[in-house]
């Protein structure tokens, strides 16, 4: 049954990509950007320009062949920095995203299957946590634990859990309603397991919306919480510092800030696009929370 | 019915696009209360702590100095002390007595004329307020007041009252008398000064872009004759950006740090005069001299002589120049001629070598630590983190608040401690002492000895030469090379660089000369609009 | 109806209080000695010692923590370790520009988003729809700070058609001064009938506000499409097409109807998030409010003054979620059963 769910399923998916440009392209950028940053020694012509080397006779060069995207203020060329760029923001984004699942998934699926007082406890403590914006909590965090992107992957992953507590709650709560776990129940089939192999795999689905959809706000918060100078710290290429770098030299030297930013904007919208259309073609009921 | 709306709705948007983009402002009324205005654009708050002459110990210097005097003030062109409150000023007895005359006819903006009596009063409250830089004033004992010009300082021991009366803070002599009855410090906390300066406070507006307007002062001592700026405004502009552009659209006459690139992008422009000027606030690598691999000094002078020193300059973009020993240019104790580091990895590597380290030996793992957000130490690190890379010592660069940082170089468990701390220093008055005092004599508990040096030798020669300072500051001056020397051959620290005033200011404004003594300020009496 | 709006009032003052005590975790994380951030470089043991006794931090955890609630509650929101003035009062004085910036912005985007909105979702699955999902995209995908550089490279510095920061220009401010009632210059310019002053704010508000709209206006206009979308295929809406009403009638009268409530609803919620988006752009438009002050805090690690606007911006929050709640039970009671 389910090998035959599977094809139908896949050519299915297809047939909406075509019918579907967004989500098309939205994919196959994500993608790109995974192969940029897993290969990014070979794409990068200095690839020693994204650690500490610098060259102090060659500092804010405009872009050029030898240097396409300029040098920066330590004289690093900047496209080097940008492709490595997108290793930095790929692993924060899926280093919060694995830490958010992790911890609010568990909860919401305990919140939705067991109800009653632990339900409360949980969902009040979500909605305290969900009462900040997301740059903002973070933000705050960052600022007293000192700034450095273990801190930022930290405090993002704080403001981020609550959503998939409040998704897997939603997932458990229908399902434990049905009859079928009404009759495992009755067969004496442990609560672990019946949670394991029941209500987890129907969470998947929005589940994967959910994450392709947050990819790309987690980048824009972890690019502005190192903006603000409280994420990576230079060495590391992060876009964010990058911009947060060139705001001193944007009038005169304006690809220190251009470059990097529409990293970020690719990057960003390449995931909106894809969890977007991920999200009419899987899980058309569910309307857009943010 | 929805297309309607959407037509009336463009149609209004339309006219109050035409409106907005439409230009017609009273130009020549304009640019006639232009002229007579300076104005500073500064990057941080103007007046951060408020309005006490006594406490103040932040940028609200830079509108201090336009509102109150000091005794004296130090000039840093020709290194010397002049007179300003008070007219003429001697030491006696080895520097442990001093005595001011005060100027005649000098008025403070609250009508009441200066006395002795009245200097006396208000030094005596910044003691006993003890806050911000009081302390610059630990050395006096009692202040006698034999007539109404006269203040005669007995100290508990010698001390430069001369450089001390010219500090750029807790040095404000003020009318203690001012608020009456009432509470003085709830007085100037309304946002009001009690100075004798050419100008006193019109308006404050904390919060707001225009933070503090001053007007002239029509009693002021120096009198109005010849053409003065009347008003002068603080604006608060955070982006060095915004800066430019006002700058270039006339609105702004001069103003805290641009950047090095900025600065630079002024340097052809005939309506611009660009300046540069080397600053009292200069850099160092405290190096931690009581743990290994720091403890063993060949390691020491190894990374004195690994650091790129052109390299910082060079991205730093002139905002930078080397230091040559401890004191800073501009101020007595400096000489250009010290037995200085220069980048030199082959001499590095084999010092290095000699010690069991370098390429190819054991590895070396260093953790240094630079005020966060501070973005010239930044650089800073950035470049000795590159430049010590290929002699196989890894530094860890760790930003932290300068709170946390401070802690850090006081922590009892040991290994908690930097390596490498990123300091920079400045004096709060012109007196190279707070160098040596603060970051190198002996400190157990430490309190900025971030190096943990200890050296009886250079204990002693330092007291001499504070002792010299009161009484025979040539001598002093020989007392200060003899330290610098013995400071370099040890190496507690490595000075790095000092920061360089850059300045940007119209052609129309004439007679500028930056002084690093008073960090940032513009004396603006001083200058002369020019048409 | 009273029992619903109770019951929801009660379950705010809940996550207030969890927002609170938050903040005080938060505060506590602090490394390193608030008292010596307080007193600044140079200072004295004994300076450090009255700071400390003086923050309070010289007492134990628990009382701490009831003091802290105590004076949140009673309007004391602590000292900024920067301004040395009352967390609160700072807050004050510089709501007022955040708020013209905020509400501008969210009155742009609601006035472009739903019609975007409604023409996406008129023509549905065909150009115009591509241009406004793509262009939502765009919105939501745009790194605030970065928009705001670029915008001020090309309408400042190339076209020279915007001025670059500032909530209006000084030197007309000293031509034509302003008497301030509300210190929204925009509004106290019109109350005074000062025409200069009016124009130099409005223009100075164009830039900051359409970088602050553009998120709120992405997520406005989808969520007036798919509220559309979802309302078209309901019963209401094909009984009232088969009645022979025109396509313009179906969405102009019925279904944007139907758009009310959702638009509603994360207005509210895009409200606080734009707030938090001013720490983001108010500093690269020197734009005096909070946004400017909680970048300032971060940079000198003012706690008391970060903690106070983070919790104004989640209690913003939580009482425009709670207005928008009850104003919905009021509009459709069929929420109330839910």
């Amino acid at each position: 049954m389910s090998e035959v769910a599977i094809t139908t399923r896949s050519r299915g998916v297809a047939r909406l990509a075509r019918k579907n440009p967004l989500l098309a392209w939205g994919a196959l950028v994500a993608a790109a950007l995974i192969v940029v940053a897993l290969a990014a020694p070979l794409i990068a012509p200095h690839p020693q320009d994204a650690g500490s080397t610098m060259h102090p006779a060659a500092t804010l060069q405009s872009p050029s062949r030898a240097h396409p995207f300029g040098t920066d203020m330590y004289g690093r060329d900047e496209l080097s920095r940008v492709v490595y760029g997108a290793r930095v923001s790929l692993s924060v984004a899926g280093l919060v995203l694995i830490i958010a699942v992790a911890i609010g998934v568990p909860l919401g699926i305990a919140a939705g299957y067991f109800g009653g007082v632990v339900d409360n406890i949980i969902m009040r403590v979500t909605d305290v946590f969900l009462a900040f914006p997301a740059l903002l909590l973070s933000l705050a965090l960052v600022s007293v634990l000192g700034p450095s992107v273990r801190n930022a992957v930290l405090a993002i992953s704080v403001t981020w859990w609550p959503w998939y507590t409040r998704l897997a709650r939603g997932q458990a709560a229908s399902v434990r309603g049905r009859q079928f776990i009404e009759s495992c129940r009755a067969l004496g089939v442990p609560r672990f397991r019946m949670l394991w192999r029941h209500v987890l795999p129907n969470s998947v689905t929005p589940l994967i919306v959910q994450v392709s959809l947050d990819a790309g706000g987690v980048i824009l918060t972890a690019a502005a919480l190192s903006f603000l100078g409280l994420g990576a710290q230079d060495p590391t290429p992060e876009w964010g510092l990058m911009v947060s770098q060139g705001q001193d030299f944007f009038t005169t030297q304006w690809w220190l800030v251009t470059f990097p930013g529409i990293a970020i904007l690719i990057t960003a919208m390449a995931f909106n696009l894809m969890g977007d259309g991920l999200r009419e073609v899987l899980d058309p009921k569910r309307v857009l929370t943010r | 019915m929805l297309g309607i709306r959407t037509r009336f709705l463009a149609l209004a948007f339309a006219v109050l696009m035409l409106f907005v983009l439409s230009n017609c402002g009273s130009t020549s009324k304009l640019a006639q209360v232009q002229n007579e205005t300076f104005t500073y654009a500064a990057n941080v708050e103007i007046m951060p702590g408020g309005w006490d002459p006594s406490t103040d110990y932040s940028s609200e210097l830079i509108a201090m100095a336009q509102m109150y005097e000091g005794l004296t003030r130090y000039n840093a062109v020709d290194k010397k002390v002049e007179p300003l409150l008070a007219e003429s000023f001697d030491s006696s007895n080895g520097g442990k007595q001093w005595t001011f005359t005060l100027r005649s006819g000098v008025k403070f903006h609250t009508g009441r004329p200066l006395t002795a009596l009245a200097a006396k009063a208000a030094i005596e409250r910044t003691i006993k307020l003890g806050q911000g830089a009081a302390y610059i004033w630990d050395p006096v004992k009692s202040i006698d007041t034999p007539d109404a010009h006269t203040l005669v300082f007995h100290l508990k021991y010698a001390a430069p009252l001369d450089l001390i009366a010219s500090a750029g803070y807790a040095s404000w002599i003020f009318d203690t008398k001012a608020a009456g009855s009432g509470d003085l410090g709830k007085w100037f906390a309304a946002g009001r000064d009690a100075g004798t300066g050419p100008y006193t406070v019109d308006t404050w507006q904390p919060g707001q872009e225009v933070q503090v307007t001053l007007k002239a002062f029509p009693g002021y001592w120096g009198g109005w004759s010849g053409t003065r700026y009347q008003r002068v405004v603080f604006r608060y502009v955070p982006a060095a950006t915004t800066t430019v552009q006002l700058l270039k659209a006339g609105d702004v006459n001069a103003e805290m740090q641009l950047t090095p690139q900025l600065w630079a992008s002024f340097q052809n422009d005939p309506n611009f005069l660009t300046t540069s000027t080397p600053s009292y606030y200069n850099f160092f690598a405290m190096l931690n001299t009581q743990r290994a691999p720091l403890s063993d000094v060949r390691v020491r002078q190894a990374i004195a002589y690994g650091i790129n020193y052109d390299g910082i300059v060079a991205v730093l973009k002139g905002n930078a120049v080397k230091s040559s020993g401890i004191v800073p240019a501009g101020l007595f104790g400096h000489f250009d001629d010290l037995p200085n580091y220069t980048y030199d990895p082959t001499k590095a590597e084999a010092l290095l070598r000699e010690a069991g380290y370098g390429p190819g030996g054991k590895n070396i793992k260093l953790v240094l630590t630079y005020e966060q957000g501070d973005n010239f130490e930044a650089m800073t690190s950035a470049v000795i983190k590159s430049s010590l890379a290929p002699l196989n010592i890894d530094v860890g660069v760790r930003p932290l608040q300068w709170s946390v940082l401070w802690a850090k170089t006081q922590a009892s468990d040991l290994s908690q401690r930097q390596d490498i701390a990123i300091y920079g220093w400045y004096p709060d008055y012109p007196d190279p002492a707070s160098w040596f005092v603060n970051l190198f004599e002996t400190q157990n508990p430490p309190v900025y000895n971030a190096t943990y040096y200890s050296n009886q030798t250079v204990d002693r020669m330092i007291g001499e030469a504070m002792k010299l300072t009161a009484s025979d500051r040539p001598k002093a001056e020989t007392q200060y090379r003899d330290i610098q020397v013995k400071l370099l051959q040890d190496v507690p620290a490595v000075p790095l660089v000092g920061m360089v005033y850059q300045r940007v200011l119209p052609r129309s404004v004439s007679g500028f000369q930056d002084d690093p003594a008073y960090p940032d300020v513009v004396f603006v009496y001083q200058l002369t609009p020019v048409k | 109806m009273r029992a619903y709006i109770l019951k929801r009032i009660g379950l705010g003052l809940v996550v207030v209080l969890g927002v609170v005590l938050v903040t005080f975790v938060i505060a506590r994380l602090v490394p390193g000695d608030p008292a010596v951030a307080w007193v600044g470089l140079h200072a004295t043991p004994r300076e450090i010692q009255q700071a400390r006794h003086t923050l309070g931090l010289d007492r134990p955890l628990y009382a701490q923590i009831v003091t802290y609630v105590k004076g949140v509650a009673s309007g004391n929101w602590g000292t900024s370790i920067h301004t040395k003035r009352p967390v609160l009062s700072d807050i004050g004085s510089r709501a007022a520009a955040s708020l013209e910036l905020v509400v501008t912005a969210m009155l742009l985007a609601l006035a472009l988003g739903i019609p975007l909105g409604l023409v996406s979702a008129r023509w549905h699955g065909r150009l115009p729809d591509l241009l406004v999902r793509l262009g939502a995209v765009v919105g939501v995908s745009m790194p605030t700070f970065w928009m705001a550089m670029i915008l001020q490279l090309v309408f400042f510095q190339r076209l020279g058609l915007l001025p670059v920061a500032g909530e209006y220009d000084p030197s007309v401010a000293y031509l034509n001064p302003l008497v301030l009632y509300t210190h929204v210059p925009v509004i106290d310019a019109l109350l005074n009938g000062n025409w200069p002053m009016l124009q130099s704010s409005l223009t100075h508000l164009v830039m900051p506000a359409v970088v602050v709209a553009a998120y709120p206006m992405a997520v406005i206009a989808r969520m007036v499409r798919a509220s559309i979308l979802d309302s078209l295929g309901e019963d209401h809406i094909r009984m009232v097409r088969a009645l022979g009403f025109s396509e313009r009638a179906v969405f102009g009268r019925f279904a944007l109807k139907s758009t009310l409530n959702p638009v509603l609803a994360v207005t509210a919620l895009v409200f606080a998030y734009s707030l938090a988006s001013t720490f983001l752009v108010e500093a690269i438009f020197d734009w005096p409010g909070l946004g400017m002050y909680a970048a300032d805090s971060i940079r000198s690690l003012d706690t008391p003054a970060i903690i106070g606007v983070t919790l104004l911006v989640a209690l913003v929050y939580v009482g425009s979620n709670l207005i928008v709640d009850i104003a919905q039970a009021i509009i459709d009671p069929r929420i109330r059963l839910n």
